[in-house]
């Protein structure tokens, strides 16, 4: 009995039930403001009364589920008593589910709590400290910061001069690797390689070093503009050694969720299966990403929306002296002659908030993800006022 | 001391060799299991589900608001990485008048198992668990190249003290369920203590893993959480879950208590929070939940127990005895092979839990449904069991 997005708004929307959503989010946000505030952590500034925060930090999909995911979810409440392996559809369906979208079979999939899951599982299962990990730098840290914890070897090729992964210095760093990391397109540089460059590059490596796996992250897939870009799932189920790494935390709008998975040969991601955490994924996880499966025309559109909005932010940095990468993702990196702390910290005090530090590039670039075009509208007046001001603080004169 | 495979092949399954790779592909419902009996498939309406130490009624309105609550105005916060974790913590600890560096989340007790057996066994220091037992831990450990000891029970089911004790010397994790699953026994919290100090005293680095996954559902008058003595003791853990008393198997959450020491290590080895593996319906459905009056779980409890004495009664009744269970599933000598029993259960609508060898000749799991399944339900097993179990009684 799926409750059209009307339907929905109608139960939540009330004024009760959105009071108590304020209060519960309110909640998690004092825990959160008082976390940032302990002795030591990053602090942000509490927001004057008014001003609503706009968070594009973390290349979140600013508008969600689709309709029909968050159906499957009201639809699954009579299951929330039920493991994933009870209810109805089952995570056993889900698989079946992506592997249909893909044609291949279940054993080609692994499900992952998020792609994360999957990340850690594969330098867990393919790194020791004898075989190193392979990656970018600046790129996705999941990889690199496991690598690190387990004291496994790691060797972090920067990017290229475009910020684009560097194909030639990755290969020369492959033999003798357990795992080779590649995220195309790359977070937070959002530069993508083609197709024709990831077959080069899977082949050069996999003769350097037969033994290494290749994990190609295309948690941003949806997001690709370029029309030398494609998939490497192909690529990966007809080549030992390789997978490929999805999620439904971006174009998909779940990243609350916690969905991603693995596809690749069966042999090739058969230790990811053996390493994955037993029921990771959700009953209401598990409907709502089949429902957004069924619901292409979701995904179709929050590209639309993204690049429409990407190039508006594009545009607008372009106007304001900085210089953005490429982008090809939903999210933009972009050259703003000045350390990133000091602009995140003076957008935060306006309620923007912008991503971390990405060293080697903490003192000239930030990572901007692309929220609504309202949102980026708002954003782009705090970025030229913070920019404007802190060239004049350069002078001596700024009030900040 | 036995690895794995001799710990599997002691229980009595063989194809010792697909072990590993099933464990990790299907988990703990499905692991060892799983070689006996086809993959499970969704519960289709109207068939009666006691496989799987499920709530039948679910979590309540509460939950399911906060749930809906967490969608937020537009249902756009579910795009969100959650900061909620954080919540979530101070919820528990507040409930449990323990500090929030007692406690870590986990996606279900799995992770929390998962993180305990990593951290706490090693090539040469094994875990510790009793036949049969939940197997998350054997199977972790077993994947690991971990060895498992594995414990037989007493004449009662129950946890044999004595001879976990002996098998924990030089150990490095015990795996102490209480409730144990499957066989629904509980060991007194009293006995529980003592044998904590006794494996200290004896075994000073093994470290215990206290499973209360059915804590709620115990009536034993001498019951007792072992959260108090786990934040003052580095080598005792304390397990729990949402997914039992509060109804919410399907949308994962679990946590541990503990000494801050080794709830910071258990985070960071696999800390689960914000992009992790825990979910934000999840992260908001349990601040609902453990915020809830004591009366939650003091219903769901009288509630099970009604059903828990009816079920119990009808199988004493026809001279088939249970151990004394302690949770929401009992663990019964039915006299013959459960493999029988399911099959022919399932085909009249009913499904019972999987085979637990050494047991698997004698005795069924059974979980609880609600009173009006458990009243059908035991008029299938009336029928599937014959003619020559009709009730003494009647």
């Amino acid at each position: 009995m799926p409750l059209s997005r009307r339907g929905f708004l109608r139960i939540v929307g009330s004024r009760e039930e959105a009071f108590s959503g304020a209060l519960i989010a309110a909640r998690g946000l004092e825990a959160y403001y008082a976390e940032q505030q302990a002795p030591g952590a990053r602090s942000r500034p509490v927001l004057p009364p008014g001003v609503e925060e706009i968070r594009i930090n973390s290349n979140e999909n600013p508008l969600g589920p689709g309709r029909l995911a968050l159906d499957a979810i009201l639809g699954k409440f009579p299951e929330a008593n039920r493991y994933p392996f009870n209810s109805s559809p089952a995570d056993t369906n889900l698989v079946d589910a992506i592997a249909a979208k893909y044609k291949v079979k279940p054993e080609n999939v692994v499900l992952g709590a998020g792609s994360q899951e999957i990340l850690k599982n594969a330098v867990r299962a393919f790194t020791s400290p004898e075989r190193h990990l392979v990656t970018a730098a600046p790129t996705f840290e999941n990889c690199t910061n496991t690598a690190k914890k387990l004291k496994h070897g790691l060797k972090e090729i920067k990017v290229d001069a475009n910020f684009r992964l560097d194909i030639q210095p990755m290969i020369d760093a492959s033999p003798g690797a357990g795992l080779v990391f590649f995220n195309n397109p790359n977070n937070p540089t959002a530069t993508v390689h083609g197709a024709k460059t990831v077959a080069d590059f899977v082949a050069k490596v996999r003769s350097l070093a037969p033994q290494a796996v290749i994990l190609i992250d295309e948690a941003y897939h949806d997001y690709v503009t370029d029309p030398s870009y494609e998939s490497a799932i192909p690529l990966a189920l007809a080549t030992p050694n390789v997978f490929v790494a999805r999620t439904f935390s971006k174009a998909y709008g779940m990243a609350g969720m916690r969905i991603g998975y693995a596809i690749g040969r069966a042999e090739t991601i058969k230790p990811l299966a053996t390493l994955k955490m037993p029921y990771n994924v959700s009953v209401f996880g598990v409907a709502a990403a089949i429902a957004s499966l069924n619901d292409p025309q979701h995904v179709a559109d929050e590209r639309e929306r993204n690049t429409k909005v990407r190039d508006f932010t594009v545009q607008a940095l372009t106007s304001l002296g900085c210089k953005p990468t490429e982008s090809q993702g939903n999210f933009v990196f972009v050259d703003i002659a000045r350390p990133a702390k000091e602009f995140r910290e003076a957008c935060a005090k306006s309620g923007v908030m912008v991503g971390r530090d990405f060293p080697p590039f903490e003192k000239t670039h930030a990572r901007i993800s692309i929220g609504t075009m309202e949102e980026m509208q708002k954003a782009v007046d705090v970025f030229r006022n913070v920019l404007r001001a802190a060239t004049t603080t350069a002078g001596g004169k700024g009030r900040f | 001391m036995l690895t794995r495979r001799d710990f599997v092949q002691a229980a009595g399954i063989g194809a010792a060799g697909a072990l590993t790779s099933m464990i990790g592909a299907r988990g703990r419902e499905h692991a060892v299991w799983s070689l006996l009996e086809p993959t499970l498939h969704a519960v289709e309406p109207g068939i009666i589900c006691l496989a799987s130490n499920e709530n039948p009624v679910g979590p309540g309105k509460t939950v399911l608001d906060a749930v809906r609550t967490a969608f937020g105005p537009t249902g756009a916060q579910p795009g969100r990485y959650s900061g909620a974790a954080s919540a979530l913590t101070e919820e528990i600890a507040k409930q449990f008048k323990v500090k929030t560096e007692n406690v870590v989340l986990g996606c279900g007790s799995t992770q929390i198992l998962r993180s305990a057996t990593h951290l706490f066994t090693a090539k040469d220091k094994p875990l510790v668990g009793t036949i049969p037992t939940y197997e998350e831990c054997a199977g972790y450990a077993s994947m690991m190249g971990h060895p498992v000891t594995g414990v037989a029970l007493d004449s009662e089911f129950r946890i044999d003290l004595d001879k976990m004790a002996n098998a924990a010397k030089g150990a490095g994790l015990i795996f102490y369920c209480n409730p144990n699953n499957p066989t629904a026994t509980y060991v007194g919290a009293r006995a529980t203590r003592e044998f904590i100090a006794r494996v200290n005293r004896e075994s000073p680095d093994t470290t215990i893993l206290v499973d209360e996954a059915y804590f709620d559902y115990v009536t034993d008058p001498d019951h007792d959480t072992h959260v108090p003595i786990a934040i003052e003791n580095p080598r005792v853990l304390v397990a729990r879950t949402f997914s039992k008393a509060y109804g919410m198997a399907g949308l994962r959450m679990g946590y541990a208590i503990g000494h801050p020491d080794t709830i910071k290590k258990m985070a960071e080895w696999d800390g689960g929070g914000g992009a992790g593996s825990l979910n934000v319906l999840a992260l908001h459905a349990g601040i609902a939940a453990i915020g809830q009056p004591p009366d939650f779980t003091a219903n769901e409890r009288a509630r099970n127990t009604a059903v828990r004495d009816f079920t119990m009664k009808w199988f004493a009744d026809r001279g088939m005895k249970p151990t004394n269970a302690q949770a929401n599933f009992m663990f019964v000598n039915i006299g013959r092979p459960v493999k029988e029993f399911r099959e022919a259960c399932k085909a009249k609508g009913v499904l019972v839990a999987r085979d637990f060898p050494p047991f698997e000749k004698t005795h069924c799991r059974l979980s609880f449904g609600t009173m009006e399944e458990m009243q059908k339900a035991v008029a299938v097993f009336g029928e599937v069991l014959g003619k020559k179990v009709t009730a003494r009684a009647a």
